[in-house]
């Protein structure tokens, strides 16, 4: 379709672009000013006052020798990959189960189970009656209590429901008719088709779990050795209590001016691994987006 | 499996096919058994603990042995001083999400449409939906820091007339700082799902609406705005059940002391009175209030627009 191009048109187009590239800059540029900031001269960073899109002063890694030596955020490293792969594992089974379960259609339970996993979308018991169940089952400050509970979403098991129910049952059929038991088709012919959707629901557990801090700091508050990255994250940017990671024989009289340094790095640490899988992943995130909303 | 189906019509044979049901997806049940537990535990137990909203509840005495006191925790928080504050924080801090961050994903989503240029288009998605994978966490210590008395915001306001100062200090400011960083986060990722909406409008309609003249603009609220409709209201209710919660845990980190009056909300109250003071029926109460609240809100807004634009999510 050939049109012709009004002069509104190009004003309009103009305008568009500029605020496209207008927002980009505005996303990127406080995550770069934190990469700049996180190699820059710390008795530098200190007097200046705008937003770096170089480095001040001589390129130094002090920051991150510091970072990477200290031990909570080795500590961190290790308890957050430790909770992202036992709750993705976890969670994918259960949440493959409840959604095969749940899409089958000659279950007299079925509609029970459904809506016993949907009035929980709906109603809650809260905050602190949930604490208390969890305190009596013995589970605060060891790891399982960020591990079990919340390790099912149930808008996932919605999303693998749909995924099943959107299946051909001619598949199910014919390896019915060779006598194969309802976990034998799940996994051997029904999960192979649908990977796409347990890749999403794999990624956007990952995320969460990589970026989660409020269950474990109130679960695990006594127990800093079984802290996830966020937590202490939390305490150096948050809490602003860099002393904790620079205490030590050397760093206390630097602790003045490597204090926004050290703030800089553990940000970069702690950001890039999720920045640099994301782009890659992108296509799983819209998908998981658009499965569930789009209507019509 | 249409014989079972039979059998499941005759009233008289309901017994036995619940047997017969057990009988032949024994295996089905055993496998859904662990999530059944999972939900029982971890989603009706608390439910069922909510009875200590109406208890003096100490952990000691439990669920059951702790002293009944009815609806006193309630009266307690209706009539606490804060009461009407953090009612307004909710709502004011929700509100202000749904006005603004909300309708400015749909208008980013229809100009992003007007973006012909393919590997353009594509880098200002991967760009825009960045910010939504970096943690809580660190976005907050970055708005603290950007937002201290010598910090990056702070600096560009001052020099356009703003008195220096901790602008997390100063309770004027939350709620412009939570949105702003709300919108620099979301906005790219909330768009997606409206920019799969767009791309799913037919293309003849565009084309008709071309022949008969209208223009981009035109195109835009006469062809996509109605083409898309469905996926807003359906986005809209789910907003609308999430008023409540407010991103409770952003303000958990942005806020302090000194900014309670326009930052503390129902839901960071409950975790302070309940887990730092220790308050835990008042503090169940105040939950459970905030839930029945939210619930009934999704519930009306499936219900006006199941109503009057022949949608609802539920």
């Amino acid at each position: 379709m050939v049109e012709k191009v009004s002069f509104s048109r190009v004003v309009f187009n103009i305008l568009n672009y500029g605020f496209m590239i207008l927002l980009c800059i505005v996303c990127i540029a406080p995550l770069w000013h934190v990469m700049m900031a996180s190699v820059s001269d710390p008795r530098e960073l200190m007097s200046s006052s705008g937003l770096l899109y170089k480095p001040l002063g001589h390129i130094t890694f002090k920051g991150y020798q510091l970072v990477l030596k200290n031990p909570n955020i080795i500590t961190g490293y290790i308890n957050t990959l430790f909770y992202v792969a036992s709750t993705t594992i976890l969670g994918i089974i259960l949440t493959i189960i409840a959604g095969f379960v749940i899409s089958r259609d000659n279950l007299k339970l079925k509609t029970p189970i459904s809506v016993m996993i949907l009035f929980t979308m709906m109603f809650g018991g809260g905050l602190i009656p949930t604490y208390m169940v969890i305190k009596a089952l013995g589970m605060v400050n060891t790891s399982s209590a960020v591990i079990i509970p919340g390790v099912i979403n149930a808008f996932y098991i919605f999303m693998m429901k749909s995924s099943f129910e959107q299946l051909p049952a001619s598949y199910e059929e014919s390896a019915k008719l060779d006598g194969a038991g309802p976990l034998t088709i799940m996994i051997k012919i029904l999960l192979p088709l649908i990977k796409s959707t347990i890749a999403v629901v794999i990624m956007f557990n990952i995320v969460m779990q990589w970026n989660s801090w409020f269950p474990a700091s109130i679960y695990l508050a006594g127990r800093r050795d079984l802290w996830p990255l966020q937590l202490f994250m939390r305490e150096i940017l948050v809490q602003n209590d860099t002393g904790k990671i620079l205490s030590g024989s050397d760093a206390q009289s630097k602790a003045d001016f490597a204090t926004n340094l050290v703030k800089y790095c553990a940000t970069v640490v702690a950001t890039l691994p999720i920045l640099c899988v994301y782009p890659f992943a992108q296509k799983y995130f819209v998908k998981g987006v658009t499965i569930g909303g789009v209507k019509g | 499996m249409s014989l079972n189906k039979e059998l499941n019509k005759t009233p008289k044979m309901a017994k036995s096919s619940w047997k017969r049901d057990f009988k032949m997806n024994w295996r089905i049940y055993l496998l859904v058994l662990p999530v059944i537990i999972y939900y029982f535990i971890f989603n009706y137990l608390p439910m069922g603990g909510l009875i200590m909203a109406f208890e003096h509840f100490t952990p000691v005495k439990g669920f059951f042995g702790s002293k009944w006191v009815g609806f006193d925790n309630f009266i307690q928080f209706f009539s606490a001083p804060n009461f009407t504050q953090i009612l307004r924080n909710t709502f004011v801090i929700s509100l202000l999400g749904l006005l603004i961050s909300f309708p400015m994903s749909i208008v980013f989503a229809l100009l992003l449409n007007e973006i012909y240029n393919t590997f353009f288009k594509k880098a200002v998605q991967v760009i825009s939906y960045m910010p939504y994978f970096i943690s809580t966490v660190v976005i907050c210590g970055l708005v603290i820091d950007f937002v201290s008395s010598n910090g990056v915001i702070t600096n560009l306001l001052v020099k356009l007339g703003m008195e220096r100062q901790n602008m997390m200090l100063n309770p004027d400011f939350f709620w412009g700082i939570n949105l702003l960083s709300d919108l620099w986060q979301g906005l790219g990722y909330g768009s997606i799902i409206f920019i799969a909406a767009i791309s799913s409008v037919s293309q003849e309609q565009y084309e008709a609406a071309a022949i008969d003249g209208a223009g981009r603009l035109k195109r835009a609220w006469h062809v996509t705005l109605p083409g898309i409709m469905p996926t807003i209201i359906t986005m809209l209710i789910l907003r609308c059940g999430l008023i409540m919660t407010v991103g409770f845990d952003k303000i958990l980190l942005l806020y302090n002391p000194s900014i309670y009056s326009t930052a503390d909300v129902i839901a960071t109250n409950v975790q302070r009175m309940g887990l730092e003071k220790a308050q835990y029926g008042y503090s169940a109460a105040v939950g459970l209030f905030n839930s029945l609240v939210g619930t009934t809100l999704l519930l009306v807004s499936n219900g006006i627009s199941r109503k009057y634009a022949e949608h609802s999510v539920l």
